[in-house]
C-alpha cells in the first residue's frame, strides 16, 4: 500500500481518462445523480453524493446477449469492454461489488467486464440519506480489498491510497509523491467521527436478529406485502440483487441470440411453473424471500457477510414504503409478536 | 463446465407415449474430445437423478431429466411433456433438427443408500422421469449392462417395489418401461379418476394386494387401483418381506409430503426418504435465482434432497 497526497484531483482525473474510458457520477438537470462516461477534458467535480442507480449495471449488465445460434452452432458472445475506470464509488457500492465478485465468480460475462475495471473508491465522511452503511459493516470508508485506489478528503487536498498492483501501474506514470502515513490516523479518525453522525438504528440490529431467530410468521410477512406493487424498483436498484431471466431473440438471417436480463424474485411469475404449479405465489412468500436474501444468516455463512450494504436505496424507491427502514421497524415491533415480546438487547 | 453454452445435438427420433407426452432421443454431435477414456467426457458421467438444460434455439431452454444418459455414440435419451413455448416448439420440430443441451446438472439420488437396499419408489404422473434410468439400473435394463457390475450387485439382494399414480390410464406415461419392469419388481398403479378406472379395469379393483389378477401376462406384476399412492401405501409396506430402508418419491410436491409424513410415522427416518423437487429454471448454474427454496438453490443442492434436510431448510 502507498499513499499520496495530491492538491489538484482534476489532475488525477484527466490522467485516468487518457487511459481508461472515465466513469463518475454526476448531477443532471433534475439534481438527481447518476453514473456518466466523460471525455479527458470534460472531467467535472467529485460530487459526494449517493447515485440513483448503483454500479452494479457496469458489470452484471441489466441486458446481454449470451450466446448466438446461427443454425449450426452456439457461439459464446463474451462482452470485450475497454480498460475502464469507475472513479469515485462509496464504500456501500464496493461492498456490494465485493460481494457480486464472490457470487459471479465463475461467470464468464461478469468477469470479462469486472477484470478491465479499475475501480476507484470515495471514503464518505458525511453520512447519506438513508443510508447505514456502518450497521452492516459495508462503509462509510472503502474497507481494504474493496477498491484499487481509495480517495479521501482532506479539506482542499486529497489523500490518494494505491492499493493493488494495477493502481500502481496506473498511477505510475504521475509520478505522485508518497506522504506520512499519519494521514491514516487522521482518515481513521474522520471516518469514526462520520460514523458517529449516522441516526440510531438499533431497529436494524434487532430487525436482523429477529429474522433469524424463526419466530415471524407468514401473515407478518402478508400484511406486509399488502403494499408490494411487484414494482420491481428495490431490485433493480438493490446493489446485490442478482436474479435474471432468459429470452431468445430472432436475429437476420435465421440466427438467434439467447439473452439474459435483470429479474425480480417480487413479480408474481418469477417462480411460476409451466403447471401453472407456484411455490412463491403469495406476494408475503415474496417479500420474505426479499429480506432473507438480504439478512439470513444462512448467505452470511457462505459469503462472510449479510447482502444488504446498508445504503437505503431501497427504503428511497419504494412505493409502498417497505424499504429497509419500514421493514425492520415493523419486523421489531410486530413481527411474530405472537410468539414472544419483543427483541431486547442485553 | 460452468457455462451457459449449450452443445449441438440433433434430435434423432421420438415416440408418442401418453397424454402429450414423447420419448426423445438425442445425439450429442461433439462428442470429439470423449474419446479418451482415461478422461471421460462429463457426458459420460451423468447420475440417475441428473438433468439437462435443452436449448431449442428459437425459444430458450428448459431442464429435463435423461430417461437414458449418453452412450459412448453420444446417444441419449428424455421422455418430454408437452407443457409451455419450449416444450411446444420441440414438438413441432421434425427429425434430424439441431437444438442445443447443457449438463449434466444436478445431485441425483443417493446410490449408496439405494443399492443393496429394500428400497419403495413412489412417483406420480411425469414424476417417474427422473426414476428411470436408477430403475434400469437395478433390474439390470440400463443399455450398459454388461458391465453394469451395480445391477449384478443390487440384484438379487434387495426388493424394489414402485408404486406409480397417475390422473387417468390416459395420463399414465413411460408405458415401455412399466412394461419392462414390472417382469422383475413389483408395480402398484394407482389411478385418480374414478370412471376411466371402472371402464378399464374393473377385474381388479377388489383386491389391491392381489398381484397375479391382471388379465394380461405382462402386467403378472402390476396391479392397478383407483385411489392417491397414498392409499396404497400400507399394501405397498406390508408387500416387503423386510421393512424398506430407502424411500424415493417424485411428483407433485403435495403428494410427496404427505408420503414422506406417512412414511415417517411408520417406522422409516426422514434421512432414508428422498425427494426430488421441481422448481423454474433458467440457468441450472445456481445463479438466475428462480429455483430457490430458502438458501439454496435447486438446480445446485438438488433436484434430489433427503426429507431431512427439506425439513431443515424450512425450518431456516
Ligand atoms: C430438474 C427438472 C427435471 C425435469 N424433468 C422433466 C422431464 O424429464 N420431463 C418433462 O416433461 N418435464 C421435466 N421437467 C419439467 C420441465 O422442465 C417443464 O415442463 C418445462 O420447463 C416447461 O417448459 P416450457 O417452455 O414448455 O413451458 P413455459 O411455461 O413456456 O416455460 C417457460 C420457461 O420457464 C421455465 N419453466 C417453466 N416451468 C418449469 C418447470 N416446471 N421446471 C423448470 N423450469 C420451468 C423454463 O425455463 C421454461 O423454458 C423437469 C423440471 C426440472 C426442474
Ligand atoms: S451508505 Fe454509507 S457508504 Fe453508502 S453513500 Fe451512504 S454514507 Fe456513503
Ligand atoms: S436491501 Fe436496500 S439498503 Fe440493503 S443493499 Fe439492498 S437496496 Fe441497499
Ligand atoms: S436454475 Fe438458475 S439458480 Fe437454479
Amino acid at each position: 500500500m502507498k499513499i499520496y497526497l495530491l492538491d489538484d484531483l482534476q489532475h488525477l482525473q484527466a490522467h485516468l481518462a487518457q487511459d481508461y474510458q472515465f466513469h463518475q457520477v454526476v448531477t443532471n438537470n433534475n439534481g438527481q445523480y447518476h453514473w456518466q462516461q466523460l471525455a479527458s477534458d470534460e472531467t467535472q467535480p467529485l460530487v459526494h453524493d449517493k447515485p440513483q442507480s448503483s454500479a452494479k449495471g457496469f458489470f452484471f449488465a441489466e441486458q446481454e446477449s449470451l450466446l448466438v445460434f446461427n443454425g449450426e452452432y452456439f457461439q459464446e458472445t463474451l462482452p470485450t469492454p475497454k480498460p475502464f475506470v469507475l472513479f469515485g464509488v462509496q464504500s456501500c457500492d464496493l461492498t456490494a461489488i465485493h460481494y457480486q465478485d464472490k457470487f459471479f465468480k465463475d461467470d464468464r460475462y461478469y468477469q470479462a467486464r469486472r477484470q478491465q475495471c479499475l475501480l476507484v473508491g470515495l471514503d464518505c465522511i458525511n453520512p447519506c440519506e438513508h443510508g447505514f452503511c456502518p450497521t452492516v459493516n459495508a462503509g462509510p470508508g472503502v474497507r481494504e480489498e474493496h477498491a484499487d485506489i481509495v480517495l479521501h478528503p482532506l479539506g482542499h487536498k486529497w489523500l490518494v491510497i494505491e492499493q493493488t498492483s494495477k493502481a500502481a501501474e496506473a498511477l505510475q506514470a504521475l509520478a505522485l509523491i508518497e506522504t506520512h502515513w499519519h494521514y491514516l490516523t487522521q482518515r481513521d479518525l474522520t471516518l469514526h467521527q462520520c460514523e458517529q453522525k449516522f441516526p440510531d438504528d438499533k431497529y436494524i440490529t434487532d430487525g436482523i436478529k429477529k429474522l433469524n431467530s424463526g419466530t415471524i410468521t407468514d401473515e407478518f410477512w402478508q400484511t406486509l406485502a399488502i403494499q408490494c406493487r411487484g414494482c420491481s424498483g428495490c431490485t433493480t436498484l438493490c446493489p446485490t440483487c442478482s436474479c435474471y431471466g432468459t429470452r431468445a431473440i430472432k436475429q437476420d438471417n435465421n440466427a438467434f441470440s439467447q439473452q439474459r436480463f435483470w429479474d425480480s424474485c417480487l413479480y408474481e411469475g418469477f417462480q411460476r411453473e409451466a403447471s401453472f404449479n407456484n411455490p412463491s405465489a403469495e406476494a408475503g412468500t415474496r417479500v420474505e424471500r426479499f429480506w432473507q436474501h438480504k439478512f439470513a444468516d444462512e448467505f452470511f455463512t457462505e459469503f462472510s457477510r449479510h447482502s444488504c450494504v446498508g445504503c437505503g436505496r431501497c427504503e428511497q424507491t419504494c412505493p409502498g414504503v417497505i424499504g429497509v427502514h419500514s421493514v425492520m421497524k415493523r419486523i421489531t415491533k410486530e413481527g411474530g409478536q405472537e410468539n414472544g415480546p419483543e427483541v431486547t438487547h442485553a | 463446465m460452468l457455462s451457459h453454452i449449450p452443445d449441438c445435438i440433433e434430435l434423432v427420433d421420438y415416440i408418442d407415449d401418453g397424454e402429450q407426452a414423447r420419448h426423445y432421443l438425442f445425439r450429442l454431435l461433439n462428442l470429439a474430445h470423449s474419446k479418451n477414456k482415461n478422461h471421460p467426457h462429463h457426458w459420460q458421467q451423468v447420475q440417475p437423478g441428473q438433468f439437462f438444460m435443452l436449448n431449442v434455439p428459437s425459444i430458450g431452454e428448459a431442464p429435463f431429466t435423461f430417461t437414458e444418459p449418453p452412450n459412448e455414440r453420444g446417444e441419449f435419451k428424455a421422455f418430454i411433456r408437452q407443457m409451455g413455448q419450449v416444450t411446444s416448439t420441440l414438438f413441432s420440430m421434425q427429425r434430424g433438427a439441431i437444438l442445443g443441451a447443457r449438463g449434466p446438472f444436478g445431485r441425483g439420488w443417493p446410490l449408496d443408500k439405494i443399492v443393496n437396499h429394500n428400497t419403495l419408489i413412489i412417483a406420480g404422473g411425469c414424476g417417474l422421469a427422473p426414476l428411470v434410468t436408477l430403475i434400469d439400473k437395478l433390474t439390470n435394463n440400463s443399455p450398459d449392462k454388461p458391465t453394469d457390475k451395480l445391477a449384478n450387485k443390487a440384484k438379487n439382494k434387495q426388493q424394489l417395489i414402485l408404486v406409480y399414480g397417475a390422473r387417468n390410464k390416459a395420463a399414465q406415461m413411460l408405458t415401455p418401461e412399466r412394461a419392462r419392469w414390472q417382469k422383475q419388481i413389483k408395480i402398484f398403479n394407482t389411478l385418480d379418476a374414478t370412471d376411466e378406472y371402472t371402464s378399464t379395469n374393473a377385474n381388479t379393483r377388489a383386491n389391491t394386494s392381489d398381484n397375479t389378477r391382471a388379465n394380461n401376462s405382462n402386467e403378472l406384476r402390476a396391479t392397478t387401483v383407483q385411489g392417491s399412492p397414498l392409499m396404497i401405501l400400507p399394501t405397498a409396506l406390508s408387500t416387503f418381506t423386510r421393512p424398506p430402508t430407502t424411500a424415493l418419491l417424485c411428483g407433485p410436491e403435495l403428494m410427496m409430503s404427505s408420503a414422506a409424513t406417512y412414511l415417517t410415522e411408520h417406522g422409516m427416518t426422514s434421512d432414508a426418504i428422498f425427494l426430488a423437487l421441481e422448481r423454474r429454471m433458467h440457468c441450472a448454474l445456481g445463479l438466475c435465482g428462480h429455483c430457490y427454496i430458502k438458501h439454496q438453490y435447486v438446480c445446485k443442492s438438488g433436484p434430489t434432497f433427503s426429507w431431512q434436510a427439506l425439513q431443515q431448510l424450512k425450518a431456516d
